[in-house]
């Protein structure tokens, strides 16, 4: 078990290593000049510029420029917003927090409705299935924003108490700010639910069918104990591998969400700062966005290797 | 029950499995007794009924389908067909115990092996805590697996073919089991190991006195193993007698024809 989180652990670091690169170059390969970008208008004076550029080492050859960009970010340095003119981690930690608590929020409602529909829609089969399965299709089919934008107008509308734009920072208020997350959670929910809701519905039909579960029968075992050491663990790999791979469009949804529903978090950052061209933000979110979906397929690694005894390093 | 050394009683069974596209009569009214520590073979080609006929004395369906079944299997003197799902369970694995065809796919793969024997003796006895864990490694000596307290917190991928049958005849006979039904126990394993078992299952049906209903397609199998032999063909028993009997003077044209289906050694071949 160990040899398992400590192999998957330096492979994270390495793939880590060549998104902070590709993420790196990406930014330089974007049209546009950094320089006027930084100075904020397109009429600045060429030798301004020229200031610029060497204050940015942006004089430098682009290999010399990364390694000096990471060196700087190991030792928690991620440059200078060109807007606020704040370094860029003077803001990113307080945004990441409220975008992970809404992510956060998103995924456990995802998962409790996802598994929850599927696994009813797997076992009843008949009308719920047939019910499931057309609701499934028909969320699958609308994008998260026109849902999003839906559920602000619906709610603006008949539920005018719920106070939607209203953000509140889980440390003045952390039930207030509970609930000014719980829609725009649902709503970047629903989607990912969907999937996993398929995922499950599928591998729950396949396990049925599995001989394994015959004899779980014929043992005499109560309803319940097949259902739970006998379908559920089967099915756990597959609604884990969904689950981890829908985090990365959980993060790219909540820029979306968070442009609608006004939450400070980094989606809503990280919206603006591609408005502004405010390089150094979106280079640290990339970053940061692509570390956190790292992070999580690690997690999942390992705990396919909790589930399944199969699965070794 | 008019006679009390019969354990089972099947009289005029029927079995139609209906699936979403059509409906096949499986079993067509088939009777047969098996006594109190008797071993009766079901010889028959696949798709004769033989495994439905088990199944029904189990009342189990495969998942997505459903079995209409029709008659009566009258067990140690109630009918399984008039019990309800809940009595049913109850009678399943304690009472009536399975062993099935293929071992690689009959063991869940997440659960250690211990703990898919440790299940059935939780459900069926009153043994709790470590006795259940004891019990287990008891069976698991009984079915000849070496080092079995170490064995039983093996995963099912750690274990051979034959190893898992062994493994499925523990579950089976753990709850001391009155009926035996072995659905083609030997079919999916190489034949050194198909003499093994069938040993393991010879030798725990004389030790314990349990009845055994030993389903298979293959005459050789049966010839040393039971008493009784019923021939299935298309749904009906078409021949049932002594295994000598049949053997030696088969009266149905298929039974003539599915002995000259086993390969013999004694009578020369010729080369191709």
């Amino acid at each position: 078990m160990i040899r398992v989180v400590l192999t998957r652990f330096a492979w994270t670091l390495v793939i880590l290593l060549g998104v902070s690169f590709v993420a790196f170059m990406l930014m330089r390969a974007l049209p546009g000049d950094f320089a006027i970008a930084a100075a904020g208008s397109q009429s600045v004076s060429p030798e301004v510029l020229d200031a610029i550029r060497r204050d940015l080492g942006l004089d430098r050859p682009l290999l010399e420029q990364y390694f000096l960009w990471l060196g700087h970010a190991l030792t928690g340095d991620l440059g200078r917003s060109f807007v606020t003119k704040q370094p860029v981690l003077s803001e990113l930690p307080a945004r990441f927090v409220v975008t992970f608590q809404l992510t956060l929020i998103a995924a456990i409602i995802a998962m409790t409705m996802g598994i929850a529909t599927g696994l009813a829609s797997a076992r009843m089969r008949g009308r719920t299935d047939w019910f499931v399965r057309i609701y499934n299709g028909l969320i699958l089919a609308v994008p998260n924003f026109v849902v999003a934008t839906l559920i602000v107008l619906l709610a603006g509308l008949y539920f005018p108490q719920l106070s939607i734009f209203n953000y509140t920072p889980f440390l003045s208020d952390p039930i207030a700010n509970l609930g000014s997350l719980l829609l725009p959670a649902f709503s970047l929910a629903l989607a990912v639910s969907v999937t996993i809701s398929e995922n499950t519905r599928a591998a729950v039909l396949e396990i049925s069918s599995q001989d394994f579960v015959m004899v779980a029968r014929a043992k005499g075992l109560l309803p319940r104990t097949v259902l739970r050491n006998y379908l559920v663990r089967n099915a756990l790999t597959p609604i884990i591998t969904v689950t981890g791979l829908q985090v990365a469009s959980l993060l790219g949804g909540s820029i979306l969400v968070e442009t609608i529903f006004a939450i400070p978090g980094m989606g809503q950052y990280l919206f603006d700062s591609i408005n502004s061209r405010d390089y150094p933000v979106i280079q640290a979110i990339v970053v940061l966005a692509a570390s956190v979906v790292i992070l999580v397929n690690m997690l999942v690694d390992i705990a396919y290797a909790r589930v399944d005894a199969r699965v070794k390093a | 029950m008019s006679d009390p050394t019969l354990i089972l009683r099947v009289r005029n069974l029927t079995a139609r499995i209906a699936t979403r596209k059509e409906e096949i009569h499986a079993v067509r009214g088939i009777s047969f007794d098996i006594a109190a520590g008797e071993a009766v073979g079901f010889v028959g080609e696949s798709g004769c009924g033989k495994s439905v006929t088990a199944r029904a004395i189990m009342r189990l369906a495969p998942e997505g389908t459903s079995i209409a079944l029709g008659g009566s299997v009258d067990f140690m003197g109630q009918d399984l067909l008039q019990l309800d799902e809940k009595a049913m369970r109850d009678l399943r694995g304690r009472r009536i115990a399975m062993v099935f065809q293929d071992p690689m796919t009959s063991l869940n793969p997440v659960m250690t092996i211990g703990s898919q024997i440790d299940d059935i003796v939780r459900r069926h006895t009153e043994l709790r805590g470590r006795a259940i864990r004891q019990r287990t490694v008891e069976l698991l000596n009984l079915v000849g697996i070496p080092n079995p307290e170490r064995r039983a917190d093996n995963h099912p991928h750690q274990f051979s073919g034959g190893m898992r049958q062994r493994v499925l005849i523990a579950i089976a006979i753990s709850c001391d089991p009155d009926l035996l039904i072995a659905d083609e126990p030997t079919t999916a394993l190489d034949v050194t190991v198909q003499a093994q078992i069938l040993r393991l299952l010879m030798r725990l049906r004389e030790e314990r006195g349990m009845s055994l209903m030993l389903i298979t397609h293959d005459f050789g199998v049966v010839a040393g193993m039971v008493e009784r032999v019923n021939v299935m063909y298309r749904g009906e028993i078409v021949e049932s007698g002594s295994v000598e009997r049949v053997f030696a003077e088969p009266a149905h044209e298929y039974t003539r024809a599915l002995l000259h289906a086993v390969p013999r050694l004694d009578t020369a071949g010729r080369v191709l």
